[in-house]
């Protein structure tokens, strides 16, 4: 108990201590704060979001306000969330009343980042470019920049580090990163301004807690990601990231690490899922136990030594591009062995992503429409059935993307003569339409544009078939058209399936 | 395909709606308005002589902790005593039955009673009292003769004091109705409320001072009371009396309606004939062995002609569904003549209708008066998936249960493929030193133990009794897809699961 107390007294010693020395940092970003300023810039963003549940309809339109920060070579960098959708951008600056129009260069929707530039290039006269950082330390003091809500000119609060972990970036909604929490406020508006230490912007505010329960929570993306980003668009395009494709398993487990051939100890991690569209399918199996990665000793929880921390292996590869090595050393059935892995982006991920800069694919037949599962669509829906939920979210884990690199739904039974009787078909998922089986949009396209009397269209469950005349279709296409406003029969583009994806299906027939 | 008819089957049944028949009980008992009985009635002084009050106590069992029973709930009901010296009372009220007493009303006599014979898809059960003496002297009721729609019938209520109140209601509808999970029966709608209910399960509804039927529930908002007919109850007491009970018979097919004229000429339906579209046959069922096929249209089943949603020309109650057909004009191993269109022929056949077990099924549909099977290996609580189990995730189960589990439930007839005859689960693990690492196991599936193919919960004991290379290794279907326990362990865990849990570990065998 007294020895409980003496320590509790130390800790807090320590602690005081360490923030009156971390002090000194943070006030030599708030004396560089008039040089900072001329460096955040506050953009203005019209964007246009398409309608799931209309999917030919433009969309609602609707304007947002974040940060940005200028960096070398007339860049400015923010978040993808910030000018994603975007039909106008303009940029404004300290002590500037004018408005400068910008454009998207790159934007990354995995990872929340994007570059603009101005068309104006005498937008920069004043401005100073940031260069970027570390990684912030623990418990060290940054200093936000911004124009949250709350007032129109430049914002800046202070907090310190609180933590450096993975976490799921909410843009996308399935990609998980680096990310540094702090506890200085990150509010709506906030989004992609700049975060500095020593003059140097070590992160870029994106996101907040969402929930009642924590407090002075805020999200910054750290440099490693930002470097990653500016680093794969320098060949002109934005490649997404890469992964392994597996998910690991802890080996915490006495007898697990036994049964696998390991001695006691904090090192290896086991393959569990090996994913068939990933990089390590047909290189590693389950039971596998992950010694290294690019040799750094595996820890027994899947993290490594890296940046003075302990990261999650991901981030070995987190740091790579597309058509990048990794080298493995695994143990399998109790013997060590090298493995090299080349890297991709498994696909399939991205139909529960969140989708940014693409209209929503659709099928107009008749009085039927067909659209592809996506977050949006899922999203759009009210009542979601048992199978379109397992579809949605067994579509990695059950491999469901080899039968149907798309599931493709019957979204939506426009009430017409032809279709009086259909109403009990929606969102039931297509198989086949005659003979042909339907594995995304396109085929479907092609199917119903094949010459025949019936279409007959296989669903997947216990429903009849879904028939339509050839001739009732042809007269009430028209009709359909103009009544219900449909501007276009199809829009085929912006597939999330890679065509070479569909040239290994086809080929195993 | 909203139709009603696309719910119902003449086949094996799904959804389960135990808990909402049961919640549909007790609101209906507390919303009834408190109105005065229609005052032109008679009971015959002898009434009293022909009811008792059952008071039956339940226990049934926590499937997501199989060792736990539930808190013990006692209900009262009305029954009615019938010819033989029997008592015919609701079926869900004697469900994982722990004490059922029976209570005369006129002398207040109490007695315990056994259960003769009950169908929990029926909602029916016969009730015996275990003194063969105490029904002496007693007047059975006998089952009333046709009821119409518009007839007068009277509902029999009891006061605590055991006084019957009679309350008049006309037959407004013969309808199919919910009995049990998705078993469908015929119901009488009467316009009546039960202001005397007192929580009573089921009532006596008398025609002529004869049983007509016995409630099933009360709609409080319509004030509506369904009542199980006698067309189900005389089955159900000829079955009863006639050797082992066998219960309702099934055909076991989906089916839709031939309404929609593009199906009908899609498959050469002519304008003349009438029927259902066969969905699709139940495979090892009665349909399938009698060789209906998906894609037949049934046009007539016995004497009757079907209409294109199903329905045919009840002599007593006009249009009423197939489904009671089949269920309650035939016995099992009763052979039913069907006739059937299948390109452009018409054939005959001959469906010898049957039942299927709850056990039967891939997923139990229900399991009643018997502990939840289960084995607990290393901690690892292993069972075999049923509708009790997932119902375990609450009121919104169809949300909240996993939906890989889900998607079996309804999809059930699709891993024909798979050779399982259940699907076996680690529901959940018990912590205990030996199982650190394992904590947050759930719901994972389990394909081999040892190598072997686990197809039931019977199959884990024989895998267990030949470990491989000195560990018993399990193969999941979801990562981690491999986990290990080690023999020798097994005891010390158990031990400790003994001690400081107090769970039992089940005998293997």
């Amino acid at each position: 108990m007294k020895g409980t107390r003496t320590g509790f007294i130390f800790w807090t010693c320590i602690i005081a201590v360490m923030i009156w020395v971390a002090l000194p940092a943070g006030l030599s970003a708030g004396e560089g704060i008039d040089t900072l300023r001329r460096s955040v810039v506050r953009i203005y963003t019209v964007a246009q979001t398409p309608d799931y549940l209309v999917p030919w309809a433009p969309g609602r339109t609707e304007e947002k306000w974040g940060s940005g920060f200028i960096v070398a070579g007339h860049r400015i960098l923010t978040n993808a969330h910030v000018v994603s959708n975007a039909r106008l951008i303009t940029l404004e600056k300290e002590g500037d009343a004018r408005r400068y129009e910008a454009r998207v260069h790159f934007i990354a929707h995995d990872c929340d980042l994007a570059m603009l530039v101005v068309l104006d290039d005498s937008f920069f006269e004043g401005t100073a470019a940031l260069t970027l950082g570390p990684v912030p330390a623990l418990d060290s003091t940054v200093t936000v920049l911004g124009y949250p809500i709350g007032g129109d000119r430049l914002s800046v609060t202070r907090g310190v580090v609180s933590r450096i972990d993975y976490r799921v970036y909410a843009h996308s909604g399935v990609d998980a990163h680096l990310v540094a929490q702090i506890d200085a406020a990150v509010n709506p508006g906030n989004s992609g301004g700049p975060v500095i230490q020593d003059n140097a912007v070590v992160g870029m505010a994106f996101q907040g807690f969402s929930g009642m329960v924590a407090q002075n929570v805020g999200y910054i993306i750290p440099t490693p990601v930002v470097e990653r980003f500016l680093q794969d668009v320098a060949d002109g395009q934005y490649d997404l990231y890469v992964d392994l494709g597996i998910q690991f398993f802890p080996l915490i487990n006495a007898t697990q690490r036994r049964a696998l051939g390991l001695g006691p100890g904090d090192y290896g991690v086991m393959v569990g899922e090996v994913m068939r569209a990933g990089a390590a399918y047909g290189h590693l199996q389950t039971g596998d136990v992950l010694l290294s990665i690019d040799d750094h000793p595996i820890f027994s929880d899947g993290r490594v030594a890296m940046d003075n921390d302990r990261l999650l292996l991901n981030e070995v590869v987190e740091r790579k591009f597309k058509g990048d090595t990794v080298y493995l050393k695994i143990a399998r059935q109790g013997r060590e062995m090298p493995v090299t892995l080349t890297l991709t982006t498994p696909w399939p991920y991205l139909m529960q992503a969140r989708q940014y800069d693409v209209r929503p694919r659709f099928v107009v037949f008749g009085g039927l429409v067909f659209q592809p599962l996506s977050n949006a669509f899922y999203a759009s829906l009210q009542n979601k059935t048992v199978l379109l939920r397992y579809y949605y979210s067994q579509f990695l884990t059950e491999e469901l993307y080899m039968h149907h690199p798309e599931v493709v739904v019957l979204s939506r039974v426009l009430p017409d003569p032809t279709t009086s009787y259909l109403g009990g078909f929606v969102h039931a998922i297509v198989r086949q339409v005659n003979d042909t089986t339907i594995r995304t949009l396109e085929d479907l396209a092609e199917a119903f544009a094949q010459p025949a009397d019936f279409y007959a269209v296989n669903m997947v469950g216990d429903y009849p078939p879904l028939v339509l005349e050839a001739r009732a279709v042809q007269a009430a296409r028209e009709r359909i058209r103009r009544q219900y406003g449909i501007t276009r029969d199809a829009y085929l583009q912006d597939s999330i399936v890679p065509p070479e994806w569909m040239d290994k299906v086809h080929d195993e027939g | 395909m909203k139709d009603e008819s696309r719910k119902m089957k003449a086949g094996y049944e799904k959804l389960g709606r135990l808990f909402t028949v049961v919640s549909i009980f007790l609101i209906a008992a507390a919303c009834s308005p408190l109105r005065v009985a229609p005052q032109n009635e008679m009971v015959p002084a002898d009434a009293r002589q022909s009811l008792l009050r059952v008071t039956a106590t339940r226990q049934g069992h926590f499937f997501n902790r199989p060792w736990q029973r539930q808190n013990p709930a006692t209900q009262t009901a009305i029954g009615v005593i019938v010819p033989g010296g029997r008592v015919l009372i609701n079926g869900l009220l004697v469900a994982d039955h722990r004490y059922i007493e029976l209570e005369t009303l006129d002398t207040r006599h109490k007695a315990p009673a056994e259960v003769l014979v009950v169908d929990y898809e029926a909602n029916l059960a016969l009730l015996k009292p275990l003194d063969p003496d105490f029904l002496a002297g007693r007047k059975p009721l006998q089952l009333a003769g046709d009821v119409s729609v518009g007839d007068s019938l009277s509902v029999w209520q009891v006061k605590p004091n055991g006084d019957v109140v009679p309350s008049m209601g006309r037959v407004t509808s013969v309808e199919l109705g919910v009995y049990f999970q998705d078993h469908l029966f015929l119901t009488y709608h009467i316009s009546n409320s039960l202001p005397y209910r007192f929580n009573n399960v089921t009532l006596p509804v008398v025609k002529d001072h004869a049983l007509a039927g016995l409630v099933l529930r009360q709609n409080p908002s319509g004030q509506a009371v369904e009542v199980i007919p006698t067309s189900v109850i005389r089955p159900f007491l000829e079955d009863a009396r006639e050797g082992p009970y066998r219960g309702f018979p099934m055909a076991a097919f989906l089916y839709g309606p031939t309404l929609d004229p593009q199906l009908r000429r899609y498959i050469g339906l002519p304008e003349a004939l009438t029927g259902i579209y066969v969905r699709k046959v139940i495979k090892g069922g009665p349909a399938d062995r009698a060789g209906l096929r998906a894609g037949d249209t049934v046009l007539r089943v016995g004497d009757f002609a079907l209409s294109n949603t199903g329905r045919f020309d009840h002599p007593q109650y006009g249009q009423i569904s197939l489904v009671h057909l089949i269920r309650t004009h035939y016995h099992v191993g009763d052979e039913v003549p069907v006739q059937v269109f299948r390109d452009g022929e018409i054939l005959n056949l001959n469906i010898v209708v049957g039942q299927r077990r709850p056990d039967e099924f891939l997923v139990s549909p229900y399991i009643v008066d018997q502990a939840p099977a289960h084995l607990i290996v290393g901690g690892l609580v292993l069972q075999e998936l049923s509708m009790p189990y997932l119902r375990e995730y609450g009121s919104d189960w169809l949300v909240n249960a996993p939906i890989h589990l889900l998607y079996y439930q309804q999809n059930q007839d699709y891993l024909d493929s798979d050779h399982r005859e259940k699907i076996v689960i680690i529901s959940s693990v018990v912590p205990t030193p030996y199982t650190i690492g394992y904590e947050y196991l759930s719901n994972l599936e389990v394909m081999q133990i040892n190598g072997q193919p686990i197809r039931k919960l019977a199959d884990v004991p024989r895998a267990l009794a030949s470990p491989d290379g000195g560990f018993h290794r399990f193969e999941l279907r979801q990562h981690p897809k491999l986990i290990f326990l080690d023999p020798e362990e097994l005891p010390l865990i158990h031990q400790i699961i003994t001690q400081r849990y107090g769970i039992p570990i089940p005998p293997m065998e």
